[in-house]
């Protein structure tokens, strides 16, 4: 097993746990620390790909300035541990098993597909992405997108505000 | 040539007459409102009697005349104009149609002349005439499907018109739904029609068609098929076996709508629609036999249902669903002609049995049930002897119109290529049964003592505008069939030989249309009278009126006492075969319970999880101020989600063949 | 190559709709903290010209045929038809809202703001070439829906709206972007002619790749749920009956549309070699959406919750004609969205103005008699009822009719047999309402309010279009058929 193997295994079961965590954790506080946790080991995992620059603008505003201000939210509503409601039977007994049922089912695929055969060998991470070429991507080829994703945070800022002011 | 050219002037005038109505007639008095609907229809029967006229000076080549306006609908290939056509066939039913309509329209005004929103009437009422002129022109199935669709919903406008009466809004609920059935069965059978042949002008099919060998009695080929399907929506539309449930309920809708649509002219588009598409029935004996069947056992069963009725409106209609199943009888043996000459008849002596018993309606107060009248005869004589006339001529009496319709029938299902001596049997049976219950409504209503309270109720004859047009029907129930007079002593049948054009020129080659068939060539003129006027027909129509006189005038106590002797064959006929309950029980029922207990407690509720409940309803009757969502039901709807994903992919993998 | 930014600039007259949408909606937001409280209205106005702007340059659009920004963006005759039906249908919702905000006292910018970023947003769904293009156009329309049905913020049923649509809605997103990157992973573009000619230039001996079809069967969950079929629409009572009035109407008609064309895309173009396959699982769905909708419908006593279980039966026709997959079937499911919208719309909106303030009357009992106080607007309503019920001369009987016929000329009997059976069934919640408002005696406490210009016209327009559909059908069924073949050109077989 090489190292780089080894770092993937790791930050993906970080990943995973945190994920897990933010979930099932009762207080807001504990769910945005989870959640500090997930973006850090993605970030690796980004690293692990090649890509350097996606990985560190994934620490600095992810990590970084998204999570702070999370936090400074929750102390300012100061949230309490949120209540449960009672779980669905239809999800408890079929919604939940199906759905690791679907995981392993994508699982399965997936590495026997001649895509996650290739990955197998470290196939994308030989050639690391430059910022070049990704600004080349975000640019050139998907600029159209790219703006238009301008006015999708548009629309959930403006969304935000709505649902957010104060009723009058 | 001028009408003829513009056939769509007699669509445009019952249109006209209708919008007027319906927009201005709110805020005009009623003799302006009479004027607009008795005008417009009276000037569509003109322009129809017009066209007529012009039509008898075209050759035959030209016949049926076909005239196309403009290009209605393009699809890829699917192609239909607004055409209209005119054939022998065609005229029949126009004048039938607008001439009946024209009497109804006029006895309305007298009928309807206390009830509100008189204007609404004659709107719909017009309305309605212009769809089924629409339906009796159409040149193509799809211009044929609107005008069907059309008098469906003015029927069900018409049922319902006596608002706040819930049982009139049910029986046009019930209306509308059935022939709904019926005419899902009506619309793939076009579909079908014009998957096979490309097309769905009349010409065109019958073109191909006639080309076409006719199917055998072990094969469901695809005319069989098509057939079927369109019989479907004739068995939703003309109230037959197992569809029939809702036209006893129509009767809610006032009186002329009864006699208008539910006797004279709608409900008889099943069996013009049949007619109409011989050729293709010709060649599929199976639909053949069985339109026959579903004719000849409505035909008896709701005769049977017919005496023990006591409202006089329902005795009416089960004997109009049995007297449209005689027409399809006819249909289903071969006898097309025969049937439409019953459907003209059955127009005329059906149309005045309702309007008349609408005069003894409006004689005594709105009362309809038959226990309840009784003498009546010297206080309405005008009413009396025109329901008396229509009563023999719809129990076959020799010189009445239905005689000489209903003869021809049963003669077709004895001796015709398509004879079968047990849907004969059926037809013979009915015919009795028939005669039986119509001069028991007769002596019920008109003779014996009153039961009713002479102090309370003051029977009077109905104002002249209701009874001229009864006295022109019943002109029309006693000269109506003698078309076919000479018939009987050799000659020719008028009817018949009019209407041959339409019937021979597609009909199989070899085969003879049955309405030709010749009679017994060594008899004499005199012999064949003799032998018309005592067939088993006529014979069983006078023993129906003796029995039927024998119960209800010479020993009124009869009837009680069999029916205590017979009280389950009894209990059986009141209610109907418990035919509407057995329904409920199988069909309505479930299904309301699945969308109650299932889909709306179950699912909808979320009652499946049977923990909190989430649906806005619920917690808005829980006050409002519980401001906590419940996501109970958000997590039961993405376990769904998942559910669909599992069952998709897995389904899609296993189909692709990579899953073992 | 790939042209410089300041050369793609040219291409903008190919996506000029959406870019005038994204226009007005800023202006809209800019303007709205200048303008007082009582000439909030016309910014309602405002965004109206919007919507009318952005449909007169879809002819601008279609003008300029072809495809811009590599490849990611289509236009031909498919995009420009679903344009004009979605743009209309917000248009409708538009003129619908201004009094019904005016009345709720919700009168703001940000509404109309959303509302045309979530067009925009289907905009870019109909003409999208590629996925993640397409991903970022759905999810432009599902946040302004989301928020939208939460417009009604102090009414309890319309934040539960709000948030049961976000949470499930991202769920079925997550679904659909999993679905992407499978169907990337497996043939290694997203762009949706290069699935298509990737998986056509396979060798006939060999398999399609299972990662596809198991990415395709997701991209079906994230799909299904917005156009809203079985089993994936058990949210859409609940949120139809909770958003205002005239968001359900725009909710319930232009993302489904929009939704519907990407998936005939991404179905019959890329994925039309797996045709075999995908025809069963449209077919399962349809059968199971035609009997939830109709039978959920029909105890319903809410209006506005039976009208939502109805669109989702809706969904269901369309599907029939979906499955034919043939040329005909696609034209005949364009030619039923357009039908679709406008009685819908019309439907939705009739239930905007009867619901009064606060939305308190919308039981089938609350109609009792209308056909007697408002004689005009209660002939409307029957006019979009009978259209949803199926009723010739109306141009939800065409749209039947057409969908049934594609679907019998593929030889799918049952299934129609099946669509046959639920649109008798259908026929008796339609009617319940429509007897309630001619044959039931009218409530004491209703005093009838006149229907407000704005929505009095865009209630003619929903009902002459719905004649005109079952009248005059022609003009509508070439464009349709038109752009049924131009998604076909694509599908090379």
């Amino acid at each position: 097993m090489s190292i780089p193997l080894i770092v993937f295994f790791a930050c993906a079961l970080l990943a995973v746990a945190g994920a897990v965590t933010l979930i099932l954790a009762r207080e807001p506080v504990h769910s945005a620390l989870a959640l500090i946790v997930v973006m850090l080991s993605l970030a690796i995992l980004y690293l692990l790909l090649g890509s350097d620059f996606i990985a560190a603008v994934q620490i600095l505003v992810y990590g970084g300035a998204i999570m702070v201000l999370f936090v400074y939210v929750i102390m300012l509503l100061n949230a309490g541990a949120e209540e449960r409601t009672d779980f669905s039977k239809l999800a408890k007994f079929a919604g939940v098993p199906l759905g690791f049922f679907l995981l392993l089912w994508t699982a399965h695929w997936l590495a026997h597909s001649p895509a996650g055969r290739a990955a197998g060998t470290g196939g994308a991470a030989r050639h690391g992405v430059s910022t070049i070429d990704l600004s080349l991507l975000i640019f050139r080829k998907y600029l159209f997108p790219f703006e238009a994703t301008s006015i999708l945070i548009l629309v959930a800022i403006l969304g935000a505000l709505v649902l957010a002011r104060k009723s009058e | 040539m001028l009408l003829l050219e513009h056939l769509w002037i007699i669509l445009a005038l019952p249109l006209a007459g209708a919008a007027i109505n319906g927009l201005c007639g709110k805020r005009w008095p009623k003799s302006a409102v009479n004027s607009v609907a008795i005008g417009s229809v009276s000037l569509a029967f003109l322009a129809a009697a017009e066209t007529v006229r012009e039509f008898s000076h075209l050759a035959a080549a030209q016949i049926p005349y076909v005239k196309s306006y403009f290009t209605w609908i393009v699809a890829g290939p699917f192609k239909v104009d607004f055409a209209l056509q005119v054939d022998q066939l065609t005229v029949v039913m126009l004048l039938t149609v607008s001439f009946v309509g024209m009497l109804i329209h006029i006895y309305s005004t007298g009928y309807m002349a206390h009830e509100g929103g008189y204007y609404r009437f004659f709107s719909y009422l017009n309305l309605f005439k212009f769809f089924m002129l629409t339906l009796v022109l159409a040149a193509n199935l799809i211009v044929m499907f609107v005008g069907w669709e059309g008098v469906g919903l003015c029927s069900y406008l018409l049922i319902g018109f006596w608002f706040l009466k819930k049982s009139a809004a049910d029986a046009g609920k019930k209306a509308f739904i059935t022939t709904r059935i019926g005419d899902f069965g009506f619309t793939v059978g076009v579909l079908l029609v014009f998957w096979t042949f490309g097309s769905v002008n009349f010409g065109d099919i019958f073109k191909s068609v006639s080309g076409m060998p006719a199917e055998s009695m072990a094969q469901m080929g695809i005319l069989t098929v098509i057939c079927l399907l369109l019989f479907t929506g004739a068995v939703g539309k003309s109230a037959q076996l197992p569809l029939y449930v809702w036209l006893p309920d129509a009767m809610e809708g006032p009186t002329p709508v009864s006699a208008l649509i539910h006797a004279a002219t709608m409900v008889t588009a099943g069996v013009y629609m049949v007619a109409r598409m011989h050729p293709l029935f010709s060649r599929a004996p199976i639909a053949m036999l069985v339109v026959a069947i579903v004719g000849a056992l409505t035909a008896f069963y709701s005769a049977t249902i017919g005496l023990v009725q006591t409202d006089i409106k329902k005795v009416l209609a089960y004997s109009t669903v049995s007297q449209l199943g005689y027409m399809f009888l006819a249909c289903g043996v071969g006898a097309y002609g025969a049937g439409i000459f019953h459907l003209m008849t059955h127009a005329f002596f059906k149309g005045l049995l309702f309007l008349a018993a609408g005069s003894v309606i409006h004689a005594m107060g709105g009362e309809q049930d038959m226990r309840q009248m009784g003498g009546l005869r010297k206080k309405i004589p005008f009413t009396y002897w025109t329901m008396f006339i229509a009563t023999l001529a719809i129990a076959g009496i020799p010189g009445f119109a239905g005689f000489f319709s209903k003869d021809q029938i049963l003669e077709a299902v004895q001796s015709g290529p398509h004879a079968n001596p047990l849907l004969w049997l059926l037809g013979v049976v009915g015919a009795a049964l028939t005669s039986f219950y119509m001069f028991r409504l007769v002596f019920l209503t008109f003779f014996g003592a009153p039961r009713y309270d002479e102090h309370k109720v003051h029977v009077h004859e109905s104002p002249v505008n209701m009874t001229v047009p009864l006295m022109i029907l019943a002109f029309l129930s006693i000269f109506g069939g003698w078309f076919a007079a000479p018939k009987l002593v050799g000659g020719v049948d008028h009817f018949t030989k009019f209407l041959d054009p339409v019937f021979s020129s597609y009909a199989l080659p070899g085969a003879e249309v049955a309405a030709e068939v010749p009679a017994e060539a060594a008899a004499t003129p005199a012999t064949e009278l003799l032998h018309a006027l005592t067939g088993v027909p006529v014979i069983v129509g006078i023993l129906g009126l003796l029995l039927a006189w024998w119960f209800y005038i010479k020993n009124p106590e009869t009837p009680k006492r069999l029916a205590q002797k017979a009280r389950g064959l009894h209990a059986l006929l009141l209610n109907k075969y418990y035919v509407d309950e057995i329904y409920a029980a199988l069909i309505v029922r479930p299904l309301l319970w699945l969308s109650t207990n299932v889909f709306w407690h179950a699912v909808d509720e979320g009652v499946i999880d049977a923990a909190v409940n989430g649906t806005a309803s619920v917690a808005r009757a829980s006050g409002g101020q519980v401001r906590k969502l419940q996501s109970g039901n958000a997590r039961s709807y993405a376990a769904w989600i998942i559910i669909g994903a599992v069952g998709f992919t897995v389904l899609l993998l296993g189909l692709l063949g990579v899953v073992r | 190559m790939i042209p410089l930014p300041a050369e793609q600039l040219l291409n903008l007259h190919r996506v000029a709709p959406e870019v005038v949408l994204c226009v007005f909606g800023i202006v809209i937001m800019v303007v709205d903290p200048f303008v007082q409280a009582a000439g909030r209205r016309a910014l309602g106005w405002l965004a109206f010209i919007g919507a009318l702007t952005a449909l007169a340059s879809v002819h601008l659009a279609a003008h300029f045929p072809g495809r811009a920004y590599s490849d990611l963006v289509n236009v031909d005759r498919f995009s420009i038809f679903v344009h004009v039906v979605v743009i209309g249908a917000a248009s409708l919702a538009i003129l619908g809202s201004l009094d019904y905000l005016e009345g709720e006292g919700l009168q703001r910018g940000e509404y109309y703001a959303l509302v045309l970023f979530a067009t925009a947003g289907m905009g870019i769904l109909a003409g999208a070439n590629e996925l993640v293009t397409a991903f970022i156009g759905l999810e432009m329309s599902s946040i302004s829906s989301y928020v939208l049905a939460g417009f009604r913020r102090r009414a309890l049923p319309s934040n539960e709206a709000s948030v049961k649509y976000f949470l499930l809605g991202s769920f079925a997103t997550a679904f659909f972007l999993y679905g992407i990157a499978m169907v990337y992973g497996a043939t290694g573009t997203t762009l949706i002619s290069g699935i298509q000619t990737f998986l056509v230039s396979l060798p006939p001996s060999q398999h399609l790749p299972a990662l596809a079809i198991l990415g395709l069967g997701l991209i079906f969950v994230g799909l299904g749920f917005k156009v809203v079929v079985a089993p994936f629409q058990a949210y859409a009572p609940d949120v139809y009956e909770g958003a205002p009035t005239p968001v359900t109407a725009l909710l319930a008609s232009a993302p489904k549309v929009a939704t519907f064309a990407l998936m005939l895309r991404v179905f019959y173009v890329s994925f039309g070699s797996a045709q075999h396959l995908w025809f069963w699982v449209i077919w399962i769905s349809a059968v199971l959406t035609m009997f939830i909708g109709n039978l959920g419908a029909l105890m319903q006593t809410n209006v506005k919750r039976m009208l939502g279980y109805s669109s989702i039966a809706h969904a269901g026709y369309i599907l029939v004609a979906f499955a034919a997959s043939t040329d005909l079937g696609i034209a005949a499911a364009l030619f039923y969205l357009s039908a679709y919208v406008l009685m819908k719309v019309g439907a939705f909106l009739v239930v905007t103005h009867l619901g009064q303030q606060g939305e308190r009357r919308l039981a089938v009992a609350d109609y009792a008699g209308l056909g007697m106080k408002q004689p005009v607007l209660a002939a409307c309503f029957s006019l979009f009822l009978f259209s949803l019920l199926g009723l010739p001369v109306t141009g939800g009987f065409l749209g039947k009719f057409f969908a049934f016929q594609s679907a019998l000329d593929a030889k799918i009997v049952w299934l129609v047999v099946i669509a046959g059976i639920n649109s008798v069934i259908g026929a008796y919640y339609y009617l319940r309402v429509i007897i309630a408002m001619y044959f039931w005696e009218p409530s004491q406490d209703y005093t009838p309010t006149p229907v407000a210009p704005a929505l009095s016209a865009a209630l003619l327009v929903a009902a002459a279009g719905t004649l005109y559909l079952g009248l005059l059908p022609t003009r509508v069924l070439v464009l349709a058929k038109a752009a049924a073949d131009s998604l076909s050109l694509l599908s090379l077989r």
